[in-house]
């Protein structure tokens, strides 16, 4: 059988997905290095939303929402495996606590958060009341917690919770349209998000409250990821990666794939693992 | 491979006019690489997210790739709105389902096709007291709640004029009042 992941050279990326298809942009210094773009995983058959990537297995995970199911594989080659095939109903965000070994998504259809063992096992339900359009969700490891969004265009809000659902809480809700994506940067502890409503990008230190506004008058963001002072976004009306930054509120530069369709999630695939350890492991 | 020499070195791709292909290094394989708005696939076959249709008709009569057809009751925001091949609608929202979202969800009536929103699918709200069974669903179109026996109004809320005691659970009973005595 042919594999179906060719593989990565070292390095940073960028992989986002597009509909049946994982791309990859190699990062140099803060460039997008746009000539060495190419297909991670193509699988035609499927619409990949959401992707995730495991900083200490080198692993990408992935969710479909044609036959539900959230898969993953190696970015240094092989097959995809499917960890988690049934009862989904459209699983749109995934992350990895790659310190915990487990992973959460999103499935704006059951409106729940679940997390599982990165195998699939200790599957359990997290979060199952007020959501009405979960979609983007991410943690933030060291520290033991959980972010996500909800788009609900009645009450759009963004919230955090421990990683085994306690503590919840909403940490933004007013001034919101359809906050797509959402991205956790552990260097500067900023949490920013990219919104298709208010065409916004914001940011904010969860702990503090602080609030700041990156840029507005973006088009039509779904993913968001973060790289050092950068933020890197994909948009459904450029069909495109935007690289944007952060202190400036400036665009730096676009990559926009041969094929023209929609772009959904995006992740920064780290060379190594951020240092951290294990907010279990203090005591 | 156009080092070869001959005159067959070079095919033209299979894919839709207008579409591109290459040539997969590993494995020989020919993918089309510019599929025509809306589709997708190796050989341009499948319709892309937010599109249903059979482009090259593998499984029914061919059918180019149209937006999904959900009667203005899906969210754009949305993904996976409707089935890729035969364009069920899977994300129907205020209140509606059905294969084109045209109809109200149970426990709903109204005009799924409304224009406006507010005035599509209402809830049935029938009272529990005076609904046979305590069903939750009405008629689609008129809302009309199944009432128990001398119950009446859409939601079976109130007893018909002479007859009381909706709390019995059982409809109502006639008010027996003397014809002469009463004033009504």
């Amino acid at each position: 059988t042919r594999p179906n992941v060719y593989p990565l050279p070292p390095g940073t990326h960028l992989l986002f997905s597009q509909s049946g298809r994982i791309e990859h942009v190699p990062l140099e210094g803060y460039e997008m290095k746009k000539n060495d773009a190419k297909a991670v995983l193509h699988l035609p058959e499927t619409v990949i939303i959401a992707v995730a990537f495991d900083c200490l297995e080198k692993m990408v995970y992935w969710t479909e929402i044609t036959s539900p199911s959230i898969s993953k594989a190696s970015i240094q080659g092989g097959d995809p495996v499917e960890v988690i095939g049934s009862d989904l109903g459209s699983p749109e965000g995934i992350a990895i606590d790659h310190l915990g070994r487990t992973m959460f998504w999103t499935d704006s259809v059951k409106d729940h958060i679940e997390v599982a063992s990165l195998d699939g096992s200790q599957r359990r339900v997290l979060i199952n009341s007020g959501l009405v359009n979960p979609r983007a969700i991410i943690t933030d490891p060291p520290n033991g917690n959980l972010y996500w969004a909800d788009w609900n265009r009645d009450a759009p809000k963004i919230e955090t919770s421990y990683m085994d659902g306690s503590n919840r809480r909403v940490l933004v809700k007013d001034g919101l349209g359809l906050p797509n994506g959402l991205t956790y940067d552990s260097h500067s502890s900023l949490l920013c998000w990219a919104d298709a409503g208010t065409h916004k990008m914001e940011c904010m230190h969860p702990g503090r409250g602080d609030r700041r506004q990156v840029m507005e008058g973006i088009q039509y963001p779904f993913g968001i990821a973060s790289f050092g002072k950068n933020l890197y976004y994909t948009d459904w009306r450029r069909d495109a990666v935007i690289a944007v930054d952060r202190h400036t509120g400036r665009e730096s530069d676009e990559f926009q794939p041969q094929k023209r369709t929609k772009l959904y999630g995006i992740v920064t695939a780290l060379a190594q693992c951020p240092s951290g350890q294990n907010y279990c492991a203090v005591n | 491979d156009a080092t070869q020499g001959t005159s067959g070195d070079c095919k033209p791709c299979p894919c839709p006019a207008g579409a591109t292909c290459a040539v997969v290094p590993r494995t020989g394989e020919v993918v089309c690489t510019n599929c025509p708005a809306g589709t997708t696939g190796k050989r341009c076959e499948l319709c892309d997210d937010g599109f249903f249709g059979d482009p090259l008709g593998q499984s029914r009569p061919v059918q180019p790739c149209r937006a999904c057809k959900c009667s203005d009751n899906i969210d754009p925001n949305a993904v996976g709105n409707c089935n890729r091949e035969t364009g069920q609608c899977l994300k129907c929202i205020y209140n509606t389902n059905g294969f084109f979202c045209d109809r109200c969800k149970e426990g709903f009536y109204g005009n799924a096709l409304a224009p406006n929103p507010a005035d599509k699918c209402k809830p049935c709200s029938c009272s529990p007291l005076g609904t046979v069974g305590q069903q939750t669903s009405c008629s689609q179109v008129t809302g009309q709640c199944q009432c128990l026996p001398n119950v009446s109004e859409r939601d079976c809320s109130t007893c018909q004029p002479g007859f009381f005691n909706l709390q019995s659970g059982d409809g109502c009973e006639r008010c027996n009042c003397n014809p002469i005595g009463s004033t009504n």
